[in-house]
């Protein structure tokens, strides 16, 4: 037996497929794998949320309230109740025994929880300047309960934190989660602008008049100038975009706009007494 | 090509030899797959999907040091070994190497 | 655009490092494959096998030589390799890995025979292992040791 050096091909043992082409395939493959979960998800919940009776939301509600109450605000609660007296007869919105809750924070934000509590933090309130932006922003809240937002923000998270657990357990999927919240904000902002759009005929229907229907975002815009690219992602639109579509919107529907009404007393003192703190 | 993991063919003389030949696949289940062998996991029993995967992995090694022997113009492979690694969580890593042979 | 990359920090990140991986990782593959093959060349006559015996007639003398090497993979392959796994298939970019680690690791036993004075290396063996368990799994070093033995012959002078 002898030896015969000759030289072994080491390539059979490697792939040719360019490592580019195949991130491009299977990432390409993950991002519709992703967008058919997420859409998936979306009617499933939009089922489950059309058909969740009342009762059952009220008592989610409640759950989620223990976690953080906040406190009953009474002067609020009257703004609301002339709200709701102006809808239409008829209007789901009827079913819901609504109620206002305050909670202390820089927070510059309102929520709509289940089983019709909104949640106003003290920041949102501090930035307030009428009775008009005041109601405006309630009547915005309103709006998510009339397109039962609140119920599907939350559904959609539950059951997209089962499934990646389910699938992933702890190790996280960076791309994957960044895709998908991704596609949410464009959902959430859409919804956010539906929400404008059903507050503003809500406001003009209370006042007779949509004045300070814009104030409120107008202010913000001037506080943080920020890019549109920073909206990209954000669960809001940019405050540019939704004073646009209102003012448009108003216009379309010509809705006269009039001088705005001055903060009530008791707001004031509610004010004054979140100040001192 | 005749494939053995004895140190000679019975039957055969070998005339010559080349050294080295091995072949290696990294491959691996979708996550179905590794999703029922999970659920499998609790009542026990043949991993029908892992089992395949095995065999796979194993062809492809065997068959990559067969072609690299082929190149080299061997006829037969000896003493062949298998070796595992386990780098990558999930897929079976397998590897194949014997010394490229020339009998007659 | 600064504020945007800031707010995005959890997406721009992995981007960057899937680039920083790929680039650096092609560049340094490339560089470890052409050395190898280099020094293939090189050792082409000392020939390594996995026989015990080869009828020499000449008086020699065996020892025992080790090659081994860890080799680590990069961001961009572990990611592919995290992306292959849920589709399933031949984890391609993990191929070259192993690749790598074990024809280095012969290499350097065939350096440790060539510098005994050895013209064969007998009854050789190559085990793998992955230090820090899996190379997918998040926070830990993605990486394989191949060890390369067998039985370097001399002849006696």
């Amino acid at each position: 037996m002898k030896f015969v050096p000759k030289e072994a091909d080491g390539a059979v043992n490697i792939s040719k497929t360019h490592p580019l082409a195949e991130m491009a395939w299977l990432g390409g493959g993950l991002f519709l794998l992703a967008a058919l979960v997420y859409l998936g998800l979306t009617l499933l919940t939009g089922w489950i949320v059309h058909h969740l009776p009342v009762d059952a939301e009220v008592w989610i509600g409640k759950e989620i309230l223990q976690q953080e109450p906040g406190i009953p605000s009474p002067p609020l609660k009257k703004r609301l109740d002339a709200l709701v007296e102006c809808l239409p007869q008829g209007s789901p919105l009827k079913r819901y025994d609504f109620s206002v809750r305050l909670i202390e924070s820089d927070t510059v934000n309102a929520v709509a929880l289940p089983g019709g509590t909104i949640v106003v933090f003290s920041g949102l309130l501090k930035e307030v300047a009428s009775e008009n932006e005041l109601s405006m922003i309630l009547a915005h809240e309103l709006g998510h309960f009339a397109h039962r937002d609140h119920l599907k923000r939350l559904g959609k998270g539950i059951i997209l934190g089962a499934a990646s657990w389910l699938l992933f357990k702890n190790s996280s999927q960076p791309f994957l989660f960044t895709f998908v919240s991704g596609l949410d904000a464009r959902y959430s902002q859409s919804q956010e602008e539906d929400a404008d759009m059903w507050g503003l005929h809500l406001l003009y229907r209370r006042y007779g008049h949509v004045g300070g229907s814009v104030d409120f975002f107008a202010r913000l815009l001037k506080k943080k100038r920020q890019g549109r690219l920073a909206y990209l992602f954000a669960s809001h639109p940019h405050p540019q975009k939704r004073i646009e579509r209102l003012v448009a919107a108003a216009r379309e529907q010509k809705y006269p706009v009039k001088a705005v009404e001055p903060l009530g007393s008791d707001i004031q003192n509610l004010l004054e007494d979140l100040n001192r703190e | 090509m005749i494939v053995t993991n004895v140190e000679t063919i019975p039957g055969k003389s070998i005339i010559e030899h080349y050294g080295i030949v091995q072949g290696s696949t990294v491959r691996a289940k979708h996550l179905g797959r590794d999703f029922m062998a999970g659920l499998k996991n609790l009542v026990g029993g043949e991993l029908k999907g892992y089992t395949e995967l095995l065999s796979e992995a194993r062809e492809e090694a065997l068959q990559r040091m067969v072609e690299q022997a082929r190149q080299m113009g061997a006829n037969a492979v000896v003493n062949v070994r298998f070796a595992t690694s386990s780098v990558a969580q999930g897929a079976a890593e397998l590897f194949a190497y014997g010394t490229a042979v020339k009998v007659e | 655009m600064g504020e945007f990359i800031l707010q995005n920090l959890n997406l721009v990140l992995p981007l960057f490092l899937l680039a920083l991986g790929y680039v650096a990782g092609s560049i340094a593959e490339r560089r470890h494959y052409r050395s190898i093959e280099m020094r293939e060349q090189e050792l082409v006559s000392l020939p390594a096998v996995t026989l015990k015996e080869i009828q020499e007639d000449d008086a020699v003398t065996g020892r025992l030589v080790v090659g081994s090497v860890v080799v680590s993979i990069d961001y961009f392959k572990r990611a592919l390799a995290i992306l292959r796994n849920i589709f399933g298939g031949r984890v391609a970019s993990y191929e070259s890995l192993v690749d790598r680690a074990r024809r280095e690791a012969i290499l350097r036993m065939k350096e440790e025979a060539a510098s005994l004075g050895a013209y064969i290396v007998v009854n050789m063996r190559i085990e793998m292992s992955a230090i820090g368990q899996s190379a997918n799994r998040k926070k830990q070093v993605g990486s394989v040791e191949a060890i390369a033995y067998g039985t370097a012959l001399i002849k006696q002078a």
